[in-house]
């Protein structure tokens, strides 16, 4: 047992915790903004998916020409096919009022497919992309060396809580999220907050891509996000769809993902099993947030 | 009440039928009429209408068959379609005249074409000068060509043309609007199979080995030929028997896992754990299968599939439980033990041994070898082939026993003379099954080679006749009806939410679970035994399959058909390089997302407001109205599915049922 705390208790671990953390949360604060406008977003995990793999194609793309440019580039690119793809998971839900689970679950079905079809038309390969030149750089020092979304992320969950709780577009967003039908007669423009919130989510989620193939590692792989998704929407709900409480869920969620990686090398537990350890703890977190403070208009269209 | 004053088509219908027939007019100029002969690599002999023959084949001396008449009947074709699109502007009321000529017009030029095809094949397998590889390569050049999108689409539109003239009378509107609810399914397959062709036409190199430079023209020509190709592949199946019952196969685990989403989704919840109930269910039947005791005989089949079933309630079960108990919710729950499941299967496949806090475990199920999987299943607890199972041939002669056929038409002949009396299904039952045991031994020759369709199909069509029964034939099937229609209304009406919720996630999980037998008593995994790569994917595309079918019994095996097909289809598809299995995955993604967005469509055309509150409002221009409600619509307004179904529909669907009372 020792041991364990010996291992848990370097830097080395402490990097892990963060790489493990910052997908989740980015991912988890996008889906802040599109649950609190009232709009379900199952299809995180298929955004990150996209992102990662816009991220990639358009830094190999620009590589030869802009050198280390590209990455910041590639970067934006996720962002903004996040936002798109997410745009589409709107009009679905928006617009033709589908249900959003179901429309959710269509984008991740999507996310299956597409990478496989663009990546052997582009590289003839239907599970990988060629290794980038230029990965987004590493700041920090010694084993403490992050990519730049990692500190995005941390300053993203200052700037989600302003936003949120001091402006008056985050004001407007929880009124949608909690009664449309108030918000619309104080004239607030309810579908365009929806639409607002939905594409935030996808631009955030599609950073959280950018991060898992060109700040993480330097490609993208099939199955990147391997549930990530999924995992920072438990975390969403744990934390109460609050910025402050997705902070405290993502961080105990990559923790325990640290925790499965570091542990996956010992002999304590059996690694595939440490493995479902995250999603066991999300059941159980999930009881004890049981029925919690959701929006009260989550999930429902607006009449009218 | 019948009166209609108007016979002539709606706006609505005459728009359909102007754009169906601008489409196939403008298909007819600018893709190719025909394929007079296709290559290995898809290259391809095209005509256009114009009479101009485009060789993309690397064979430039192979002779073709005449293609005069096929010209001459597509320029009639061309002619009735453009009929067809100034009868729709002026919304007359012939059009479907026209419409349907088109469509026979179209027919006609591709059984003239597929003769020609065939003259030649005869004279090849007559001309004994050419070796045997030439006659063979030359044999499948010819019987790959047929007709392409310049016949394809004018057939197609003269049908919607068709229909849509007809509509105007009374009768037909009628017969067509018990259609209606195939509109959204079938517009989200049109658009899905559309935004597929855009993606092929941009992603796919136009195969051309004729060494000639394509220009702008030829280029667009050969490429729309492989959007054809791509598709005709993809749905070659249903014309063959062998690839048929291959798609059977592949379409007998979307059932359970279709009907397991579907289930709960008329409970009002949303199953995405298919693939783990599935999982569990397979490894339960394993365990069953691989240990139980020998002695047990022929009761271990029963057992095992009974495991998997329980292994899959199970895993169902839990989420449902959760739900009930403590609101969290079902859709992350699920996804949750599909990770869990997964990680199990691995646990125990994977490896032999396992370290547990420091000290070595053994866990022997993992069989020798370098690949994850389970010992053989024991012989008594395997499923038969449909093929051992209706082969009434001896000697190892092939002979289908007629049984099947001759106890469904017994069925349906028994069902329909016994419509009024009391208990007539259940004596109809038993004059089939009467029927099926004496016929038993009668067989008819078959022609199939090596089918590995199981009887895990069997199993599934029970699934549906009891989805079908517990649904719509007894009270649990009403409880949980009222559950997914309105908790709250049902809470009120006595029905306990909590208990339908774990019941329905329950009954999900064991259909999903049962699928489980396919791949391990059914030995779809080419051995009897759990293995490494089982598809677990297809409990996710068993959502596909609950949408598309409906969340109906019906509805699911028929959408599980379309989706074996595709899946059969696409691996035809792969002999092209480049275009993989992954766009069959896009297509079906994409018509669950269309479908979710109701095809796009009006609200007013997928679920219109009941005639007489059209008439209430004194809306005239809507379709002639059907006075009264026949009971075939009434049927199919409660048919409609519950997951999109949102208030205004809701409100709707009150009135229809107080004004059919």
């Amino acid at each position: 047992m020792e041991g364990l705390f010996a291992q848990l208790l370097t830097t080395a671990f402490l990097a892990t915790f963060i790489r493990s953390v910052v997908p989740l949360l980015l991912t988890g604060l996008g889906g802040l903004f599109s649950e609190r406008s009232g709009v379900v977003n199952i299809a995180l995990d298929g955004l990150i998916i996209f992102g990662a793999l816009a991220g990639a194609v358009a830094t190999l793309t620009l590589e030869p020409s802009l050198g280390a440019l590209a990455p910041w580039l590639g970067w934006l690119a996720g962002a903004v096919v996040g936002g798109l793809i997410a745009w589409i998971h709107a009009v679905v839900s928006i617009k033709y009022r589908a249900d959003q689970v179901i429309s959710g679950t269509a984008i991740n079905l999507l996310s299956a497919g597409v990478p496989a079809v663009i990546l052997t038309a582009l590289y003839g390969s239907s599970t990988e992309s060629p290794k980038v030149q230029n990965a987004l750089p590493l700041w920090g020092v010694g084993e403490l060396r992050f990519s730049p979304p990692v500190f995005f992320a941390l300053l993203t969950v200052l700037v989600t809580w302003y936003v949120l709780y001091r402006t008056p577009y985050g004001l407007r967003l929880r009124a949608t999220g909690e009664h449309p039908g108030a918000a619309a007669s104080m004239g607030v423009n309810v579908r365009r907050m929806r639409y607002s919130g939905v594409i935030l989510s996808g631009v955030l989620a599609g950073t959280a891509g950018v991060f898992l193939s060109i700040g993480n590692l330097d490609s993208y792989v099939r199955n990147i996000s391997a549930g990530l998704g999924f995992i920072s929407l438990a975390a969403l709900i744990f934390g109460q769809w609050k910025p402050l409480g997705v902070l405290g869920a993502t961080v105990l969620f990559g923790f325990l993902q640290a925790l499965s990686i570091t542990l996956g090398g010992t002999d304590l537990l059996p690694p595939t099993l440490v493995a479902a350890l995250p999603y066991l703890i999300t059941i159980i977190a999930l009881i004890f947030t049981g029925r919690s403070a959701a929006p009260r208009a989550l999930g429902k269209p607006l009449d009218g | 009440m019948t009166h209609v004053s108007d016979s002539r088509p709606s706006p609505t219908a005459a728009k359909v039928a102007l754009t169906a027939s601008a489409a196939a007019a403008a298909g007819l100029l600018l893709f190719p009429l025909a394929t007079l002969g296709r290559g290995f690599d898809a290259d391809a002999v095209l005509l256009h209408l114009s009479g101009a023959v485009l060789n993309f084949s690397g064979n430039q001396e192979a002779p073709l068959p005449p293609t005069g008449t096929v010209l001459a009947l597509g320029w009639a074709t061309l002619a009735l379609t453009v009929a067809s699109v100034v009868g729709a502007l002026r919304r007359a009321t012939w059009f479907w005249l026209t419409g349907l000529l088109a469509c026979l017009c179209g027919v006609a030029a591709v059984l003239v074409l597929g003769q020609g095809l065939g003259a030649e094949t005869a004279r090849i397998a007559a001309d004994t000068t050419l070796r045997p590889g030439l006659r063979r390569q030359l044999r499948s050049f010819y019987t790959g060509g047929g007709m392409n999108l310049g016949l394809f689409l004018p057939i197609l539109a003269g049908l919607i043309t068709a229909g849509a003239g007809l509509s105007g009378r009374a009768a037909w509107w009628e017969r067509l609007n018990r259609l209606r609810g195939l509109l959204v399914p079938a517009v989200a397959i049109a658009l899905a199979v559309l935004v597929g062709a855009v993606v092929v036409l941009i992603v796919q190199p136009a195969v051309n080995n004729s060494g000639a430079p394509l220009g702008l023209w030829r280029g667009w020509l050969a490429k729309s030929d492989l959007v054809y190709f791509v598709y005709s592949t993809l749905f070659a199946p249903v014309t063959a028997l062998n690839p048929f019952l291959d798609s059977l196969k592949l379409a007998t685990p979307l059932i359970f896992t279709g009907l397991s989403v579907a289930f709960a989704f008329r409970t009002g919840l949303f199953n995405i754990g298919a693939p783990g109930q599935l999982t569990v269910g397979a490894i339960m039947a394993m365990l069953v299968g691989v240990y139980g005791p020998s002695s047990l005989g022929w009761a271990l089949l029963p057992l095992s599939v009974i495991a998997a079933g329980a292994g899959g309630a199970l895993w169902g079960a839990i989420p449902g439980l959760l739900k009930a108990r403590f609101g969290s919710s079902e859709v992350i729950n699920t996804i949750m033990l599909n990770y869990i499941a997964s990680a199990l299967f691995i646990f125990l496949i994977g490896s032999n041994t396992f370290t547990f806090l420091g000290r070595e475990y053994s866990l022997p199920l993992k069989a020798e070898g370098f690949e994850p999987a389970s010992e053989e299943l024991q012989v008594p607890a395997r499923l038969p082939t449909l093929l051992d199972l209706f082969n009434v041939g001896q000697n190892g002669a092939l002979a289908l026993t007629v049984a099947p056929l001759v106890a469904l038409i017994a069925y349906a002949a028994a069902r329909l003379a016994l419509r009024r009396t009391p208990r007539g299904g259940l004596i109809a039952l038993g004059a089939a099954l009467l029927a099926g045991v004496l016929t038993w031994r009668i067989g008819i020759p078959a022609q199939v080679i090596g089918s590995q369709l199981n009887a895990s199909f069997l199993i599934a069509l029970a699934c549906v006749a009891l989805f079908g029964v517990l649904m719509w034939r007894t009270a649990t099937g009403y409880a949980l009806r009222a559950v997914g229609l309105s908790p709250r209304a049902a809470e009120y009406g006595g029905i306990s939410v909590a208990r339908g919720t774990i019941l329905a996630m329950t009954l999900a999980g064991m259909f999903a679970g049962l699928a489980g037998t396919h791949y391990v008593n059914g030995g779809a995994l080419d051995e009897y035994r759990l293995k490494g790569n089982m598809p677990v994917n297809v409990g996710f595309d068993g959502i596909a399959v609950a949408l598309m079918g409906q969340s109906t019994p019906g509805g699911v095996v028929a959408a599980s058909l379309l989706f074996g097909t595709i899946d059969t289809g696409s691996v035809g598809v792969q002999r092209l390089a480049n275009v993989n299995r992954d766009l069959v995955t896009v297509l079906k993604a994409l018509i669950v997302l269309f479908i979710a967005a109701g095809g796009f469509l009006n609200r007013r055309v997928t679920d219109p407001p009941p005639p007489q509150l059209v008439k209430a409002e004194g809306g005239g221009n809507t379709p002639p109205a059907v006075a009264g409600l026949s009971p075939s619509v009434a049927a199919h307004e409660r048919a409609t599915p519950t997951p999109t179904v949102t208030l205004s529909s809701e409100t709707n669907k009150d009135v229809t049922r107080g004004g059919g009372q």
